[in-house]
């Protein structure tokens, strides 16, 4: 930013710096390797780290239909089914793409710093 | 002067052009047995009643009668390939869980719960079990199909757990197919489809291949009509102008096999005897187009002095499809590699053992709804050389005003054949109901799966 900056982009910084994503460390990479997942408690959230595909996904460790986990559920083309009752979800969106789940399950922006994966929740 | 050789029926073929046979003798490459073979029969010539296409109550007999005595593909090994995986396989309101219950035994499970009959995996599903639990009480059952738990049993004295397993059709598997009859004294697929035919399958090792693309959509048309659009290469000059050039159509072979087995043989890379004189070499070889023409990008396609399109095509597709798909194809024949191998294992599925041309087709009924069917398109690729086997694509569920064309993983100009195709259908449909006339006019040879499968449509649904 310069001096000359007009007042309407000054307020824009501020908007960009008020949604700045708070990570946190959630494991080592390592714990995690290619066509895995992992699941721990962040900040009282439920969280399952999937890699899949050569990506990581943040998902909330808990089936929208009836609240059970879905960490030991299958992981196949980036999407998770609920090992109960077969929900599915998309990691990417979180959006259910099958009965008996209708409603999304929320996502988190994941990310590798320094070798730790990190998730912001 | 045209003049009219006398035939026995069903004896006359395409005239002044090489049979399928003579063409794919001349190849480099020869081809196996079950390419070299013919069995034609002629079946009768009498029109095909169109009440199986237009009448509800035809309709509700065939789900009481053929839907339920029949063997049909469900789903691919691949689909369930660990013990607790699953497919949801359903035709019309019937409902099954295929599931993978040991390494080497598969089981369909009847989708309801034995409690208060709630599905016990929604439809259209697929995913990996270690129980199956009905989401409404909660009463569940092992993946063997034994129970396991009944919610408050003391308030169910009066039921006998050890009987209380999950009710089973009958299954089997062939080419990594995973198939379903609902008929407790159906006979074994092997016996069903026949010696044959069984002899060409087997052939194929459609195990080794894996889901590189699969695509569905609703198709406002009757299954059978549906089907029928697919049984023969009659249509390609009118339908598929794009295609005729370099489609042996006319002179295509066709062949029956016991009652639930048909196939034809359209050769690929020549001159249609409809355009016979009218085009090149040349011109054959620039039109000439596959279903899986990605592998060939970037290829040479000037024809030299005395060099056929076919021969071309086929030395082209051999070094480019191995390159791009990391297989090995030195066994295959140039007619295995080009041409197009369309078989019918009745009810609903065709299979496409060439490698130009590597789809599986699966028609099905819309529940409720004669005039609608469900037409899925899988395209198989050989698993790479190294044997990882890549995951089977997901399934792309198109809306019925979408273009095939828009699917992903789906080859443009092979979409664009399936639109035409399709595009037919309402207007037959609608046609038949309209129609004064009470019956399909058939061809003797080149439509003989289509009389071939409704003579056994009839056995079915009348006992005939």
């Amino acid at each position: 930013m310069t001096n000359t900056t007009e007042p309407s982009d000054r307020l824009d910084v501020a908007e960009e710096q008020s949604v700045t994503l708070e990570f946190t460390r959630f494991c080592e990479l390592s714990a995690v390797p290619e066509g895995s997942k992992r699941a721990r408690k962040i900040n009282g959230t439920m969280v399952l780290v999937v890699h899949t595909k050569g990506k990581l996904y943040a998902v909330q460790n808990l089936c929208s239909h009836q609240d059970k986990f879905l960490h030991t559920g299958r992981v196949r083309n980036c999407r998770i089914t609920c090992p109960l009752h077969g929900a599915q979800f998309d990691l990417a969106t979180g959006k259910a793409t099958c009965l008996p789940a209708t409603k999304p399950i929320p996502t988190y922006e994941v990310r590798v710093v320094d070798d730790w994966v990190e998730v912001a929740v | 002067m045209n003049i009219r050789v006398k035939f026995e029926k069903g004896e006359a073929r395409c005239p002044d052009a090489p049979s399928t046979q003579e063409i794919i003798a001349r190849d480099k490459v020869s081809a196996p047995d079950w390419v070299c073979s013919e069995s034609y029969e002629f079946l009768g010539d009498e029109d095909i009643s169109i009440d199986r296409y237009i009448d509800p109550a035809f309709a509700k007999k065939e789900l009481q009668t053929l839907w339920k005595k029949t063997w049909q593909f469900a789903c691919r090994e691949e689909h369930i390939p660990e013990v607790g995986d699953y497919y949801v396989y359903d035709l019309e309101h019937y409902s099954f869980i295929i599931t993978r219950v040991a390494e080497n035994d598969i089981r369909a499970y009847y989708n309801a719960c034995l409690h208060r009959g709630t599905k016990l995996r929604a439809s259209g599903t697929e995913g990996c079990a270690s129980e199956f639990r009905c989401p409404f009480h909660g009463w569940s059952w092992n993946i063997d199909g034994t129970s396991k738990n009944v919610v408050c049993d003391w308030d169910f004295p009066h039921v006998d757990k050890k009987s209380m397993c999950l009710p089973q059709a009958k299954v089997e598997t062939l080419g990594g197919f995973v198939f379903v009859n609902m008929d407790e004294n159906a006979p074994t697929l092997a016996e069903y489809i026949g010696a044959d035919a069984m002899a060409h399958i087997n052939k194929w090792k459609l195990e080794d291949r894996y889901i590189v693309a699969h695509v569905t959509k609703v198709i406002p048309a009757n299954w059978k009509l549906t089907m029928e659009a697919f049984m023969e290469a009659y249509h390609v000059l009118e339908t598929h102008p794009q295609v005729a050039p370099s489609n042996g159509d006319a002179n295509s072979q066709y062949d029956t096999y016991g009652e639930h087995v048909n196939r034809f043989i359209s050769t690929l890379g020549v001159v249609s005897p409809h355009l016979k004189g009218r085009i090149s070499e040349q011109d054959v070889l620039d039109q000439f187009t596959v279903g899986d023409s990605s592998v060939l990008q970037g290829a040479d396609r000037k024809l030299q002095e005395g060099e056929t399109a076919r021969q071309r095509m086929a030395d082209m597709m051999r070094g480019m499809f191995e390159q791009a798909t990391n297989t090995d194809l030195s066994a295959v024949s140039d007619s295995e590699l080009l041409d197009c191998f369309s078989y019918t294992v009745f009810p609903n599925t065709f299979l496409f053992p060439g490698i130009s041309l590597p789809m599986v087709y699966r028609f099905r009924p819309v529940k409720g709804d004669h005039r609608k069917c469900i037409y899925e398109v899988f395209f198989l690729r050989p698993v790479p050389k190294d044997g990882e086997r890549p995951e089977p694509a997901c399934e792309v569920r198109l809306e019925e005003h979408q273009s095939f064309t828009e699917a992903e993983g789906m080859d443009p100009g092979f979409g664009a054949i399936l639109d035409q195709d399709t595009e037919n259908l309402l207007l037959e449909q609608e046609g038949l109901e309209a129609s004064a006339k009470p019956g399909l006019t058939l061809g003797n040879y080149q439509e003989i799966r289509i009389r071939h499968f409704e003579k056994t449509v009839e056995k079915y649904v009348y006992g005939k």
